[in-house]
């Protein structure tokens, strides 16, 4: 069995040898076929790569594996980001404990036409405190403000980001992840004191 | 899964709420469960008799057939010794990298160990050697923490160990490593 190389580059750290490193992640969420992959593939110019999780409540079941989809890119010679695309909703816990806990943020993918997927998301970034943006998967600028308008009457924080995006676009999705970057770290700062941290959620294994 | 098994895990969830994490509940439904509960009374399932891999090293003989991923599964999970946990916090973003000292005794190692080493020599993260080793999350996070422990391979810093929100230093580390993208 060949494990190296083969589809998957041998990127490493553009930084010297020896250099202390350190990871940091983000999780892509919204419905299915709303972009959540080209938007990883998009930014990490790479093929993405598939992980296999046990979900905690089928556990004893081998064939049914959880595939999580993520990609890397190394933001500086120190640092390596992830994007993980959140397991379909439909299991609500399977895998998700795994993939969200410690993460930077989330982008929610939001698809007009199939808005519940994406809403069950931001319910649960929410719930755990996690903070997110709502990128609008290309809706047309006539009616972006009224979107944007009937989001936010949907009752999302105020402070939420929403933006429009295209997950084919580099620039795009930079300019999402930036905006993403910028809300959480807003929101790490207001919450400096932290009474009270994110309820920690268990590994999946 | 039998219901006496179901029901045996349902009582126990009632008995010990207090002293029970979110974790305790979601991890009584991990693999080993029934392992780990068999002196209570629950019969053991068909499932999990799988053999437990011997404590002493052994080299490990590659069959010559290719094997479907599903028993690959089944041995791997067999040479992690049934464990599902790791004494090592590792998180699927944590990168781990080959030391020197596995570089050196790669001749000598097991196969799955030596794999790890192959595919370390450049930094690679928990969920990047689960990819590419087409094993799952669990049994890689238990290689890893055991080659850890062993001086195999180093495990670096994560941002977020432990469920913690990453601090702002790191955040803005992100972000201006974004804007350089």
């Amino acid at each position: 069995m060949d494990y190296v190389g083969s589809r998957f580059p041998d990127f490493g750290p553009p930084g010297p040898p020896g250099r202390e490193l350190t990871s940091a992640k983000i999780v892509v969420a919204g419905g299915f076929g709303v972009g959540k992959s080209t938007f990883i593939r998009t930014i990490v110019e790479n093929d993405l790569l598939t992980m296999t999780a046990l979900p905690p409540e089928r556990a004893g079941l081998v064939t049914e594996l959880v595939r999580i989809q993520f990609g890397r890119v190394w933001l500086d010679p120190g640092l390596a980001l992830h994007l993980f695309v959140a397991p379909q909703w439909q299991d609500p816990r399977a895998g998700w404990n795994d993939v969200v806990r410690g993460a930077v943020g989330a982008v929610v993918l939001f698809d007009v036409m199939r808005p519940a997927d994406s809403v069950d998301a931001m319910r649960y970034f929410e719930d755990h405190r996690i903070p997110y943006v709502l990128a609008l998967n290309n809706v047309h600028a006539s009616v972006r403000s009224d979107v944007k308008a009937i989001i936010r009457g949907m009752g999302i924080a105020p402070e939420v980001p929403v933006v429009n995006c295209d997950p084919r676009v580099r620039l795009s999705v930079r300019e999402t992840l930036i905006s993403l970057a910028e809300h959480a770290k807003l929101d790490r700062w207001r919450r400096r004191p932290g009474p009270d941290e994110t309820t920690p959620l268990a590994p999946v294994c | 899964m039998s219901s006496a098994a179901d029901a045996h895990r349902r009582r126990r969830r009632v008995e010990s709420p207090a002293e029970q994490t979110f974790a305790d509940l979601l991890n009584g439904f991990s693999l080993d469960s029934g392992r780990k509960r068999t002196r209570g009374a629950s019969p053991v399932p068909e499932r999990e008799a799988t053999p437990v891999a011997p404590q002493e090293e052994k080299p490990v003989f590659e069959p010559s057939v290719p094997e479907s991923p599903d028993a690959s599964i089944v041995r791997a999970y067999a040479w992690t010794g049934g464990r599902t946990r790791s004494n090592i916090n590792l998180e699927i973003e944590t990168l781990v990298s080959a030391n020197d000292q596995s570089r050196q005794s790669a001749g000598i190692l097991q196969a799955e160990h030596q794999h790890v080493v192959e595919l370390c020599r450049s930094p690679r993260s928990v969920a990047e050697v689960a990819a590419l080793m087409r094993l799952p999350l669990g049994v890689v996070k238990v290689l890893l923490g055991d080659m850890a422990e062993r001086g195999l391979v180093d495990v670096h810093q994560t941002a977020s160990a432990g469920g913690v929100a990453p601090d702002l230093g790191l955040m803005e580390r992100v972000l201006s490593g974004l804007r350089r993208l």
